[in-house]
């Protein structure tokens, strides 16, 4: 069985580059808790200083858990949502 | 539901099936093109076009000067000729500099020629207030829009049916006004109500127009309602059913042509009908159900209520807007009064 080990986290990769501030907010999840995702699927939208970025499914997988909600504040590195491969 | 359950995908925001069915038209068929102010580049202001400039390129996803009297113009030119073009009104207010174009060309030229020529095109508009944006930004104008004999006129109120009425207004041979709330569109500085965020199939699928959808059913109470309000009028729905009264919610998801039928099956069972819209009271959606109801079946009518915005240009003043724009407190109160 895969245990915590083997699961892929889900972080914005790329902070835009005029953005000031290291702090974004959840907007939109598009998946939820057990679907299956691919690769580069948009999994949810965050905004930072107004800016909508879309956050990416880094392997395909089950996404499975998220751990900031929309609405949630989150920092500059911080885990979003687990995937399982 | 046939088979196991169906596993949800994914969710989509409105803006994003909107622009999924653009996409997949735009790939069918390269007729298909869309013009407007800050399309390209910035995604429309409202999200409308999102990523579209990107795939298709500045030839199929056109920036255009601020003349909508030029372009939408054009446009009609362009679908008489044979394209299928989408034509966007940044905001629906903003109708009154080329009502030429809609009300006398768009509308009107198929009949005019004889059916020599058809218009296959459709506006784009965003539409509605409850953010603040004064009385030139803040309004509907559905009833303007579908009180004129040419036009289609459609309004989603999820992602759901943004997806399926966008395919099939792309692909209807006549003029479709597509109107889409901004506060409904899922955008993270306007944020959305909970429910136009919806799964939405990756296939493509129509919704035809003229078909009404019952939102939630109920037997005591009909709400019939389009764009936000369907979400207040379910909110207020989830309240009076506290309260034991129980409301039957309809979703018009077109004007024109409006799905008369749902409704009056409707209030045969209840008796009772509550007319909710964003627009204007006067000469407008609220008064025109009521009197196709009555049409059809006055004898049904027991009650009937109308909650709309009160005859005056929209404040600015949060406050005053939210007194003037029926929330699901206002839609309560009148469904309470039909119970009297």
């Amino acid at each position: 069985m895969s245990g915590d080990t083997d699961r892929v986290e889900v972080t914005l990769d790329k902070w835009p580059d005029d953005a000031d501030s290291d702090e974004g907010v959840v907007v939109n999840w598009f998946a939820r808790e057990g679907a299956d995702v691919e690769a580069e699927e948009s999994l949810c939208e965050v905004q930072i200083e107004k800016v909508s970025v879309d956050v990416l499914a880094p392997t395909d997988g089950t996404l499975a858990e998220i751990v900031c909600g929309e609405d949630d504040e989150f920092e500059r590195g911080d885990t979003l949502a687990w995937v399982e491969p | 539901m046939s088979q196991q359950t169906q596993k949800v995908e994914r969710d989509l925001t409105m803006s994003r099936a909107m622009v999924e069915a653009i996409a997949e038209e735009m790939r069918d068929n390269e007729e298909v093109f869309y013009m407007g102010e800050d399309v390209a580049d910035y995604g429309g202001i409202f999200d409308s076009t999102e990523g579209l400039r990107e795939e298709f390129g500045y030839d199929r996803v056109m920036d255009v000067p601020i003349s909508e009297t030029a372009y939408l113009g054009a446009a009609v030119g362009a679908a008489q000729a044979g394209m299928r073009p989408i034509a966007e009104l940044m905001f629906v207010d903003f109708f009154g500099v080329a009502m030429d174009q809609i009300y006398n060309q768009m509308a009107k030229n198929t009949y005019m020629s004889g059916g020599n020529v058809s218009v296959p095109m459709v506006l784009t508009a965003a539409v509605g207030g409850t953010y603040n944006d004064a009385a030139q930004h803040s309004q509907t104008l559905y009833g303007t829009f579908a009180h004129v004999p040419g036009m289609k006129v459609v309004v989603p109120s999820t992602a759901y049916d943004a997806k399926g009425l966008m395919h099939n207004a792309i692909r209807d041979d006549d003029p479709v006004v597509y109107m889409f709330h901004k506060r409904l569109m899922g955008i993270g500085w306007l944020p959305a109500p909970d429910g136009p965020k919806t799964p939405v199939p990756k296939e493509d699928y129509t919704i035809p127009f003229g078909s009404a959808d019952v939102k939630r059913e109920g037997e005591d109470a009909t709400i019939v309602t389009l764009g936000l309000h369907v979400h207040r009028a379910l909110e207020a729905a989830e309240s009076l059913a506290e309260d034991g009264i129980s409301a039957e919610v309809i979703d018009l998801r077109s004007l024109v042509p409006l799905d008369t039928e749902t409704i009056v099956d409707s209030v045969e069972k209840t008796g009772k009908l509550v007319v909710v819209d964003e627009d204007y009271r006067s000469y407008g959606v609220t008064g025109e159900i009521v009197a196709s109801v009555a049409d059809e079946s006055l004898a049904a009518l027991d009650s009937v209520e109308r909650v709309a915005l009160p005859d005056v240009p929209i404040p600015y003043s949060r406050p005053m807007e939210q007194e003037v724009v029926p929330d699901a407190d206002d839609i309560a109160a009148a469904v309470e009064r039909t119970q009297e």
